[in-house]
């Protein structure tokens, strides 16, 4: 029943905390030579992780996370280097195998410095597919990746996954505000909102627009251009579609503020907009001052000095937006620097700092 | 809600109160009516003066100047960055670089001390912030890193013994809770068989004090001296 329960609530309220226990899993019947693969501790993630690699023979590493999911936890720092190190350590997985290679989840290397994980365990780290569904493959293929393994797509079913869990909270706290102030629009509310959400994520790939609160603009723009049209005409159903048309309107802009955000493949439209009006935290969640918002907020530029590029693909590896490659000459290639989100994911992983996040 | 249950507000908090370390032992302090620098007092005085002390989780230096004043020698680590800048700033403004040292790590590094290296392991309010296995590992290499015969102090929320108090705590520990997850995300949890945690990695109980309706314990273990079955 807790399962249960601990399932619909990560389902529905992604942005609150839902841990599960840290520890070592076994996953099938794991021995010595069993790959070993690390994840944060949200208990969605770990649930859907085991029910992929289900019919194989793997160790796992739950880590924790704050009970977050892996890119929100590795943004905020709470899925960090530590996390990794303490599971390793202190899991007893150093006994039962006999190998020393991790598969770390690519989302995570925002908050994950690979190169002080091999240092403080002296495991070798790799990156593995960004989606969980790849990883029965990768394994298969003795760690090999394709180019597509490497990237964010955020397709359709991750759209709608990871905007439910996000967006049901402000959904639902609108709701309760329409039940106390203004019951007489609660039913126009619940089906404009819901419907406003499942148009917008459903199509949001196809709109205009390189961030969330510009797709979200661009889509109120029809909206209003319907409104028009419907008004001028002296359309019969003018009346009864007005109020949904309007709550329509509001909810888009509130969807896409919230979509950067979530998105792997997008610029983060929140935390720079809020960090501009001066909040500079949310809980122990600070983003005023910090590389990733100054990036965002165009206060901070990604530099890249090739004659400190030691070759070690690190970066390539890491990017979910394929933002660098590796040239002929074996150093990093900065080739879609419009791409980036800012994830500092290069950063992080940069050891000769030939990647920096310089103050414009 | 009786003043003794009063000091539990503070261990709650005390995730929310480590954002800040400036103000950080001030804070547990009054939060807490003034039992937690109590509590530090018992376990610096618990220590044989003289001793070479590792303070795990040391976190400004309170405790940690507490022994100094025993003519103790202290190494502390902390995994906070913060707590750790705090504690040089003590180091520097109370010049006690000669008998403190603080490090910024996590319990996980503990396998990086040498065999017997410390006469006493002090340890306040952070074994209720690790989990199972951090815990576990902990112990096992305190007792590793001990001196023979030396001791091993731990000071932190338990969960009280009788049913009736159990749920007492759980009442008022609840909305607390609830409270600091969404402020801090970090939460502790009350431990629930720490001596015999201490007893499983091998050292031997030869103190336990129980205070605040039993919500709060200091743990004495000492690790077998040379020679002894």
């Amino acid at each position: 029943m807790t399962s249960i329960l601990k399932t619909i609530w990560g389902l529905l309220f992604r942005l609150f905390p839902c841990p599960t226990k840290v520890g070592l899993r076994r996953i099938g019947e794991p021995g010595p030579d069993s790959p070993v693969l690390i994840t944060c501790n949200f208990d969605l993630t770990v649930k859907r992780l085991k029910r992929v690699l289900k019919g194989l023979d793997v160790w796992l590493l739950v880590a924790e996370s704050k009970g977050v999911n892996v890119w929100c936890a590795a943004g905020g720092e709470e899925f960090n280097t530590h996390s990794v190190v303490s599971v390793v350590k202190t899991s007893g997985i150093e006994d039962k195998i006999t190998h020393r290679t991790l598969v770390l989840p690519p989302l995570g290397a925002p908050g994950i410095n690979a190169d002080e994980v091999r240092s403080q365990t002296g495991w070798k780290v790799r990156w593995g597919p960004v989606y969980a569904d790849d990883i029965p493959r990768y394994l298969t293929d003795n760690y090999k990746k394709n180019e597509g393994m490497k990237r964010a797509r955020y397709d359709l079913s991750e759209r709608l996954d990871t905007g439910l869990g996000s967006m049901f909270p402000i959904y639902l706290t609108g709701a309760m505000g329409f039940l106390i102030f203004g019951r007489n629009l609660l039913t126009e509310y619940l089906v404009a909102g819901a419907l406003a959400f499942i148009v917008f994520m459903s199509l949001c790939s196809w709109i205009p627009g390189r961030r969330g609160i510009t797709k979200a603009f661009f889509v109120d723009a029809v909206l209003v251009l319907i409104m028009v049209i419907l008004e001028v005409s002296l359309n019969p159903y003018i009346s009864e579609l007005r109020p949904f048309l309007i709550l329509a309107l509001v909810m888009i802009p509130v969807y896409g503020l919230e979509l950067g955000g979530l998105a792997s493949t997008m610029k983060s439209d929140l935390d720079p907009f809020l960090a501009r009006l001066g909040i500079g935290a949310v809980g122990n969640v600070a983003f005023a001052g910090t590389v990733r918002t100054e990036l965002l907020n165009g206060y901070r530029e990604l530099t890249y000095n090739e004659d400190l590029c030691i070759g070690c693909r690190s970066c390539a590896e890491v990017c979910p937006q394929g933002v660098w490659t590796m040239g002929e000459n074996k150093k990093a290639v900065l080739v879609n620097k419009d791409a980036c989100t800012a994830c500092r994911a290069c950063l992080v992983q940069c050891k000769p700092e030939a990647i920096q996040a310089l103050r414009v | 809600m009786s003043a003794r249950r009063i000091p539990l507000l503070s261990y709650v908090f005390m995730k929310i109160l480590e954002m800040k370390p400036a103000t950080y032992d001030r804070h547990m302090d009054r939060a807490s009516r003034g039992h937690v620098f109590k509590a530090k007092q018992a376990v610096a005085e618990e220590v044989t003066p003289g001793s070479y002390v590792l303070d795990i989780g040391c976190g400004t230096g309170d405790l940690a100047r507490m022994m100094i004043e025993r003519d103790c020698i202290v190494d502390g680590f902390d995994m906070s960055p913060a707590m750790i800048m705090a504690a040089e700033e003590r180091i520097e403004t109370e010049h006690l670089a000669r008998k403190f040292s603080a490090r910024q790590i996590g319990v996980e590094g503990m396998d990086g001390i040498a065999a017997e290296t410390y006469d006493a392991i002090v340890s306040m309010l952070v074994f209720s912030e690790l989990n199972d296995d951090e815990r576990c590992f902990a112990l096992q290499q305190a007792q590793r890193i001990l001196r023979p015969g030396g001791i091993i102090i731990i000071a932190d929320e338990v969960v009280p013994q009788t049913g009736c108090r159990r749920i007492l705590q759980s009442i008022i520990r609840l909305p607390l809770f609830a409270i600091t997850y969404i402020i801090a995300t970090g939460v502790t949890r009350p431990l629930a068989d720490l001596a015999g945690d201490m007893a499983r990695a091998g050292v031997t109980i030869v103190k336990e004090v129980r205070s605040h309706g039993d919500s709060f314990a200091m743990i004495v273990g000492r690790k077998k001296g040379e020679g002894e079955p």
